[in-house]
């Protein structure tokens, strides 16, 4: 018994010196980007005269998808499509990533179910997954990825515990979390309009750590 | 002897069969009968399952009107406003009970739910509640509870009338009158019933509760033969038209429709009975009901616009034959046949019927072992054409401890048919989002069908699961204890446990390539309700009684619960939007289930006929839907606050021939918009009786 709790305390006191020994180490060096984006436009519904443009019979956008950079922490002209320049594109509750036969970078993911501030590592064994249209990485659909529609209520919800892990068009790591889909970052009232819930809707709130040393470290070692 | 010539006159099942050991038993105690538990008559304290007896007396003098007023003053049952007023019986929802009108099961559900308020209460001399299931005798349907409302039916001179007026211009007039003319008894009625509704949002165009009209007509001829023959036939008509407005933003502009919904019922139940020997008695019951409900909107009167038809036919032949073997043993058993269609332009066309058939029968057994313990057990067999068979086997047993105390205990199973819209349906919703959702038979054919037309985008992994649906099953198990104290006090407690498998739920099975989505049904869930009843009941003095009750219920999606436990269920904070994983304490259980109900009742009658009744209800609160995403009811913006309803009538008579009552609903004024619509508040109402 004796032996074991004093090779604890050894134990204890190496990690001590370890630990002492990275706080050192200047912290503005971090390769790690932690960042909130808020109201990012998602393909948002188009209205002329005050009243939206319906496609097949439904409240509509223009069909295009917003390019987002992780790196840059920036929207990507659609002109830039085809490029590496951007990570995400959002389109509704359609999120692409840039790889596969939705772009020509190295881009994948997968839906993680946890905490995003538990994690503090992409999982070793994860399996990114490539756009493969109509079958993307990110799972569409209701319950099926990162969202869950309400169709009594008319209101998209982002699902508590998804994280969608990213590989980024240049191969490096992000975890994402939407926080929400509707303008400033507020969910509609259930008892709100379906003109207030169409018109506010797709736009992301979302927040997303990026790992930009290439490793699929989510925290500083500094902290660990 | 008079209180089994009073029930023969019911005629609902055979009676000479069980009348020697009703009579028996009635010198023990002064005790009400129910029929319903066993399919023939029993006095309520020597049933082993839950069952419970609303009088007629208690119906009057609590001003009820429609059956779910009565209904939601009664323990352990809550009313829903989904699709009209439904019931929730031991946490299982409207689809789930069965509704039987002089034990005739009435048809005409609207997303499962039956809507109570088409069933006035004018002519009815008791309600008799079995809780648990009850498939054994009465096949889909009597999952969590059995209501059989019991018309009156007595053979006696009686001629009443009554009137109604309460609040919101409400009118509600009744005529009943019953003859015995030699060997003939004729038996009707009429009922009237309107009201102008009520807004709950002031200078809202559609109004909370909109305007309707109600009609129900009914008579009933019952002709005895000789000693051995009866025969007699039932006719009910019952028909609604509610007024409809919906205002639908289009952009910045508000289009309004206006239209009606309307609904008509018939029931016709023909029946013949023979009583072979004194001990045998075999009825032939024939059964012919039919439900239509047209809903049309139109923005312009010249312009086409919404309009939903429905229209459902059920008929069934059925004997039952009751056998008293010995004095100590009794046998039931029976046999039917049931022939169903419904056409709707929801499904395919109108002209299109989609037909079902089913073939059972049942058996019973009844053996009082000794003279305490009574045990008894039975099955039912269902064979279905279009969906697969089921046998629902049911076993119970009564011990009596002494004249006071009495312990009960049932395990049953229960089920329920898949109905004809998780069969059949054909919708196409293009307004919202152009989902499509199609009937577990038609699925395939139909996504077929698009294929073909280049229409689907893809299809899910579900889609290999569409299959011949199963009937949603439910096992039962129900412990209790009947008492009575000396200090005057009776009661009783009741355990209850319901398993439920097999539910059906809808989930996509294909997407368009408009981006809309194809919804098919399955049998996948699995749910459980458990809890406890109590009921007490004391007489104060002569003339003041009081009753209270009260239930406990816990439900859970035992699916979601394993999530749980599995730690795979998140939440997220409403303030700070961050996200936990959830516990099994958080967890809310299945949604519209209030864990705490309860009820106190005080009543005063004095023998002149002046009465008064205070109702208190309390109903803790329930969740509604979820918000934060994870499909389940955990946070506390989730749920509907729990409230208090008091309730309070009064009356005397006049002199022997016309009564008056009058009272008040909600007196407390307690309301909630958005998830009590059918509440309007405060209401007072003036109810005149005359008998001629």
């Amino acid at each position: 018994m004796k032996s074991v709790r004093i090779f604890g305390v050894v134990l204890a006191s190496f990690f001590l010196l370890q630990s002492c020994k990275k706080n050192d180490a200047p912290v503005d060096e971090s390769t790690l980007y932690q960042v909130t984006v808020n109201d990012l436009s998602a393909d948002t519904i188009v209205y002329v005269d005050g009243q939206p443009v319906l496609s097949n019979g439904q409240p509509a956008g223009a069909g295009k998808f917003t390019f987002y950079s992780l790196e840059d922490n920036a929207i990507i002209a659609s002109a830039d499509s085809n490029t590496l320049k951007w990570d995400l594109g959002f389109r509704g509750t359609t999120i692409i990533t840039n790889g596969g036969t939705s772009g020509p970078g190295a881009g994948g993911a997968f839906v993680y179910t946890g905490i995003f501030t538990d994690l503090t590592a992409v999982p070793a064994d994860s399996v990114f997954k490539i756009d493969n249209s109509p079958t993307m990485a990110i799972t569409t659909g209701s319950n099926k990825g990162w969202y869950t529609y309400n169709g009594q209520q008319n209101l998209i919800t982002p699902i508590p515990g998804r994280v969608l892990v990213i590989r980024t068009a240049s191969g490096k790591y992000a975890i994402v979390e939407i926080l929400n889909y509707y303008k400033g970052g507020v969910t509609p009232d259930p008892a709100a309009s379906d003109n207030d819930k169409i018109s506010k809707q797709r736009y992301y709130k979302f927040r997303y750590t990026y790992q930009d040393d290439g490793s699929k470290k989510l925290v500083d070692d500094t902290v660990l | 002897m008079r209180l089994g010539i009073t029930l023969l006159f019911i005629n609902l099942y055979s009676l000479s069969v069980a009348q020697e050991r009703v009579d028996s038993m009635a010198l023990k105690s002064i005790d009400e009968v129910v029929v319903t538990a066993t399919r023939s008559p029993r006095l309520l304290g020597n049933v082993a399952i839950p069952a419970s007896i609303i009088s007629a007396k208690t119906l009057y003098q609590s001003g009820s009107l429609r059956l779910h007023d009565i209904l939601s003053e009664q323990t352990g049952i809550m009313v829903v406003d989904n699709f009209g007023k439904g019931i929730q019986v031991q946490g299982l929802s409207s689809e789930y009970t069965l509704i039987l009108l002089d034990g005739e099961p009435l048809i005409g559900r609207t997303g499962g739910v039956f809507d109570l308020s088409r069933l006035t209460i004018r002519n009815i001399v008791k309600i008799e509640i079995i809780k648990g299931p009850s498939s054994s005798l009465y096949g889909s349907e009597a999952m969590g509870g059995v209501v059989n409302i019991i018309t009156d039916r007595a053979g006696q001179h009686k001629t009443d009338a009554n009137l109604r007026y309460a609040k919101y211009n409400t009118v509600d007039g009744s005529f009943n009158f019953s003859r015995h003319l030699n060997k003939t008894d004729v038996q009707g009625g009429f009922n009237y019933n309107r009201s102008e509704g009520y807004s709950l949002k002031p200078n809202s165009i559609q109004q909370t509760v909109e305007p309707y009209w109600r009609s129900t007509q009914h008579v009933n001829v019952n002709h005895m033969l000789n000693e051995k023959w009866k025969m007699g036939v039932g006719y009910r008509h019952n028909n609604t038209d509610i007024k409809n407005a919906i205002a639908v933003q289009n952009g910045s502009a508000i289009v309004i429709s206006n239209g009606f919904e309307r609904t008509n019922e018939y029931n016709i139940t023909p029946h013949l009975q023979h009583r072979l020997s004194p001990k045998l008695e075999t009825t032939l019951r024939g059964y012919l009901t039919g439900y239509t409900a047209l809903q049309e909107l139109k923005v312009k009167e010249t312009e086409g616009g919404y309009d939903d038809r429905f229209k459902q036919d059920f008929r069934r032949i059925e004997n039952q034959t009751d056998w008293q073997i010995r004095e100590q043993s009794s046998f039931n058993a029976g046999a039917g046949i049931i022939n169903e269609s419904v056409s709707s332009n929801r499904y395919d066309s109108l002209s299109t019927k989609r037909k079902n058939s089913i073939a059972y029968f049942f058996l019973q057994h009844e053996e009082k072992l000794n003279k305490k313990l009574i045990i008894i057990g039975g099955f039912r067999f269902d064979a279905n054409k279009a969906y697969s068979s089921v046998w629902s086997p049911k076993a119970a047993l009564q011990y009596r401890l002494s004249d006071n105390v009495s312990f009960n205990l049932s395990y049953g199973r229960g089920f329920k048919a898949p109905d004809f819209r998780q069969l059949y349906l054909n919708f196409t919703n293009l307004a919202a989002g152009s989902y499509s959702v199609f009937g577990a038979q038609v699925a395939l054919q139909e996504l077929k069908r698009m294929q073909d037309a280049q229409l689907i985008q893809e299809t899910t992994s579900l889609l290999g699961k569409v299959a011949k649906l199963n009937p949603e099953v439910s096992g039962g198990f129900n412990a209790g204890v009947k008492f009575r104290i000396a200090s005057g006090v009776k009661g009783s407690l009741n355990l209850f446990r319901n398993d439920l498998t097999n539910m059906i739920l809808t989930d996509v099975i294909a997407y368009k390539k408009n981006g809309g989505q194809i919804f098919s049904y399955f049998n996948v869930n699995r749910a459980l309700t458990q809890g406890v009843e109590v009921d007490l009941e004391k007489k104060i003095t002569a003339t003041i009684t009081a009753k209270a009750g009260y239930q406990f219920l816990y439900t859970a999606d035992k699916d979601a619960l394993a999530n749980i436990k599995k730690g795979s269920v998140f939440q997220r904070d409403i303030q700070s939007g961050q996200v936990y994983r959830m516990t099994i304490a958080e967890y809310g259980g299945l949604p519209n289930r209030s864990r705490h109900n309860a009820n106190l009742k005080l009543s005063y009658e004095h023998a002149s006929g002046i009465f008064a009744t205070t109702r208190l209800i309390y109903r803790s609160k329930w969740g509604t839907t979820d918000l934060d995403g994870n499909g389940l009811i955990n946070r506390s913006d989730e749920y509907a606050k729990g409230y208090v309803q008091l309730n309070a009538s009064a009356g005397f008579s006049v002199n022997k021939k016309c009564r008056v009552m009058g009272g008040i609903d909600n007196v407390l004024n307690y309301k909630d918009i958005q998830f009590l619509p059918g509440n309007p508040g405060r209401a007072g109402y003036i109810d005149i009786q005359v008998n001629f």
